[in-house]
């Protein structure tokens, strides 16, 4: 599955191409599911529940990229291709770089405040993104 | 059952002449909301074209550049471009074979017509009308950060706070989409519930008390309304 603006990304060094591996795109999916799944446990704190669906985001992003025959180690070059691999919306995309932005404050200057907002958008959103993950392993 | 029939026809009518009256007594009631401060000082070119400048002093633009974030006649932003240069308002500097204009922060009035478009349309009355729609759900909006401090740069992204009821991150994207292709820069909401935002202040949340002791420029609600 060859797209035109992945391969632009190729070209200046943001992507690499590698060809699709069903094994390592099963593990993607099979992480982030069990992922998501414990990031709707109500009874988690808000800040592993944050860690959790942000880690399953990731995980069901990076399975569509390889999907498609690429491969980025950075998280957030894996979620801007959605808008490429998944055709997710702007204002979903927003959300995914939001929690992008906040984990690495979290993790770099320790604030680590999780605004339930956030927390409620970011779960939603990775939801939207397994399900067009799995719309796209069917076809 | 055939007088229903004629019945329901009646009520349509009614409910027509009932809402054409309430129409009128509306308009007469609530007087037409005033236009914006700044349309009452500048035209429409001369606000949009200020907006840029001076709602991002720290960017130069292309003239073409700014003909398409105003969204006004070539013809008349080229004028106010050499109007503003002229008086030492806007500093010009050629690159290549292309004209850059940027906000003289020498000029003796910078600073004022700086507030003044931040206030209105180089910042907060695209914002205001971006998020219009959600007016209802939301309880209190404003900027914070480097932009309402005064040191922002180009890189700077907007931040802007939201107190609402009921709305998504989802939601306020959406809505700030517009006002982000009109300034031409991104824009970073922080959404709170209500009781969230409560509680936040009430347990001394660092970031909130950081934003709260800053610089505001109010969107929606009045500050009385963070008390």
């Amino acid at each position: 599955m060859p797209s035109s603006e992945l391969d632009n990304l190729v070209r200046i060094g943001q992507l690499k191409a590698e060809p699709y591996a069903q094994s390592e795109f099963d593990g993607l999916v099979r992480s982030g599911s069990v992922r998501l799944k414990d990031a709707q446990d109500a009874h988690l704190s808000p800040e592993s529940r944050f860690d959790l669906a942000y880690n399953a985001a990731h995980a069901f992003s990076l399975a569509a990229l390889r999907r498609h025959g690429y491969r980025s180690e950075s998280r957030y070059i894996v979620f801007q291709c959605l808008t490429h691999t998944l055709h997710l919306p702007a204002e979903q995309w927003r959300v995914l770089e939001q929690a992008h932005r906040k984990r690495n404050l979290a993790e770099y200057e320790g604030d680590g405040v999780v605004d339930e907002a956030l927390l409620a958008a970011l779960i939603r959103i990775t939801v939207a993104v397994f399900d067009r993950l799995t719309t796209l392993k069917k076809s | 059952m055939p007088n229903l029939g004629i019945k329901i026809p009646n009520m349509g009518i009614t409910a027509i002449h009932r809402r054409t009256s309430g129409q009128h007594a509306g308009r007469k009631m609530a007087p037409r909301p005033p236009p914006g401060l700044a349309a009452a000082l500048f035209t429409g070119t001369q606000q949009r074209v200020l907006g840029l400048l001076f709602g991002q002093p720290d960017r130069s633009f292309f003239a073409t550049e700014i003909i398409g974030l105003a969204g006004a006649g070539s013809g008349s932003v080229q004028r106010e471009l050499a109007r503003l240069a002229d008086s030492g308002l806007v500093t010009v500097s050629r690159v290549g074979n292309q004209k850059h204009y940027q906000a003289n922060a020498a000029s003796p009035v910078f600073a004022e017509l700086r507030g003044l478009m931040l206030k209105t349309t180089g910042l907060a009355e695209p914002l205001r009308e971006a998020l219009a729609p959600l007016i209802a759900r939301i309880a209190c909006a404003f900027v914070y950060g480097s932009i309402a401090k005064g040191g922002d740069t180009a890189a700077s992204d907007i931040d802007v706070m939201i107190v609402s009821v009921d709305l998504s991150l989802e939601d306020v994207f959406t809505a700030l989409a517009s006002a982000e292709a009109r300034l031409g820069r991104k824009i970073n909401p922080t959404l709170y519930t209500r009781s969230e935002f409560r509680r936040r202040r009430a347990a001394g949340n660092a970031f909130l008390t950081k934003v709260l002791d800053g610089e505001k420029i109010m969107l929606i609600g009045s500050d009385d309304a963070l008390v």
